[in-house]
């Protein structure tokens, strides 16, 4: 009885500190806490899945998305997309929208910055398909939406509202006159 | 059997909503990632003015804003004043930096915690970390062309 009960408790556990790196092929950042994980999830809106505060679809794009993983029913954050762009990953994990899915990426574990199930989304496919969809689509989503910033440069150099912001506080923050010394002297 | 059933229910993970708490946050509306995974440095040097810019273009590219307690702890932020808009939205971009009070509801699950921002007042961007660490990325100030 004592043997069935410690095998019981043992497949009921939180899957938590199971590896799930087998399968994988993500490619490394070289981040201080990255490890690769490959795993079966459902796509949900965060603030539905947290709060009961849901969105149709969920929200459009507004929402992060997160990943309920199959396994052990962890929420999963997804804070980045594959793109070294700063680029987040709600608009590749949209499509999916309450579907069962795979992923493939890297997983933050960091316990002294208190990072848990952080997430690096590199692809995503419907569960039973056999295609992948690279996590790379937020660049081009971007273009299609800002057409008049149309033109050379990174997308963050040009976006409308990243603009603005900084023509009157700053790149720190402290309003642009107040900062302006320190600005002209920056690359001197 | 029925006590097996039992201790299998008591067990097992299970997905709900989770309890929120009522609280009063104070702390810096951060860039997260840049935070969690080092890739701009140490967490010291991606808060406050040196990390401004970044945390401008994070915040627009769609990457979870958080609030850094006065704890130690980061605050996710799912919601700010009936604003929805926790990826790229408008509300939360204006407050990249900012020191504030955030009075809201908590949610913890996994190993996270979540705020749904009731009531923000900010004091401003009040931690001149370029002091220490000039720019974070030290592009974030672009060359002049001429």
């Amino acid at each position: 009885m004592t043997r069935f009960l410690i095998a019981l408790m043992a497949f009921a556990a939180p899957a938590a500190a199971q590896d799930f790196s087998e399968g994988s092929t993500a490619r490394t950042w070289n981040l201080f806490a990255e490890k690769p994980a490959f795993f079966e999830a459902r796509v949900v809106d965060m603030l539905c899945e947290l709060t009961g505060d849901c969105a149709d679809n969920c929200g459009d794009g507004r929402r992060q998305l997160g990943l309920v993983r199959a396994a052990d029913n962890a929420l999963i954050f997804p804070n980045k997309n594959s793109q070294p762009a700063f680029t987040g990953a709600a608009v590749e994990l949209l499509p999916f929208c309450g579907q069962d899915v795979e992923v493939d990426g890297l997983m933050l574990d960091d316990p002294d910055l208190g990072a848990r199930n952080i997430y690096l989304v590199q692809k995503i496919r419907t569960l039973g398909s056999s295609e992948w969809v690279k996590a790379n689509r937020w660049t081009k989503e971007w273009a299609a939406n800002h057409p008049q910033a149309k033109g050379k440069g990174p997308w963050f150099r040009r976006d409308p509202r990243v603009a603005a912001m900084i023509a009157e506080d700053g790149y720190l923050g402290l309003g642009a006159e107040e900062e302006a010394d320190y600005v002209r002297e920056y690359h001197e | 059997m029925r006590a097996i059933a039992a201790l299998v229910a008591l067990l097992a993970p299970f997905p709900a909503l989770a309890a929120g708490e009522r609280v009063s946050i104070q702390g810096e509306v951060i860039d997260t990632w840049c935070y969690y995974s080092g890739v701009m440095g140490g967490p010291d040097a991606v808060v406050g003015t040196a990390h401004h810019t970044c945390a401008l273009w994070c915040s627009a590219g769609g990457i979870p804003v958080g609030i850094l307690g006065d704890d130690g702890q980061v605050y996710m932020v799912l919601k700010i004043e009936g604003d929805d808009g926790s990826a790229s939205g408008d509300t939360q971009l204006r407050l990249a930096s900012h020191q504030v009070t955030a009075d809201g509801m908590l949610y913890e699950r996994d190993g996270l915690k979540y705020i749904v921002v009731e009531k923000v007042v900010s004091d401003g961007i009040t931690n001149l970390s370029h002091e220490d660490y000039d720019v974070i990325p030290p592009f974030a100030i672009p060359k002049p062309k001429n």
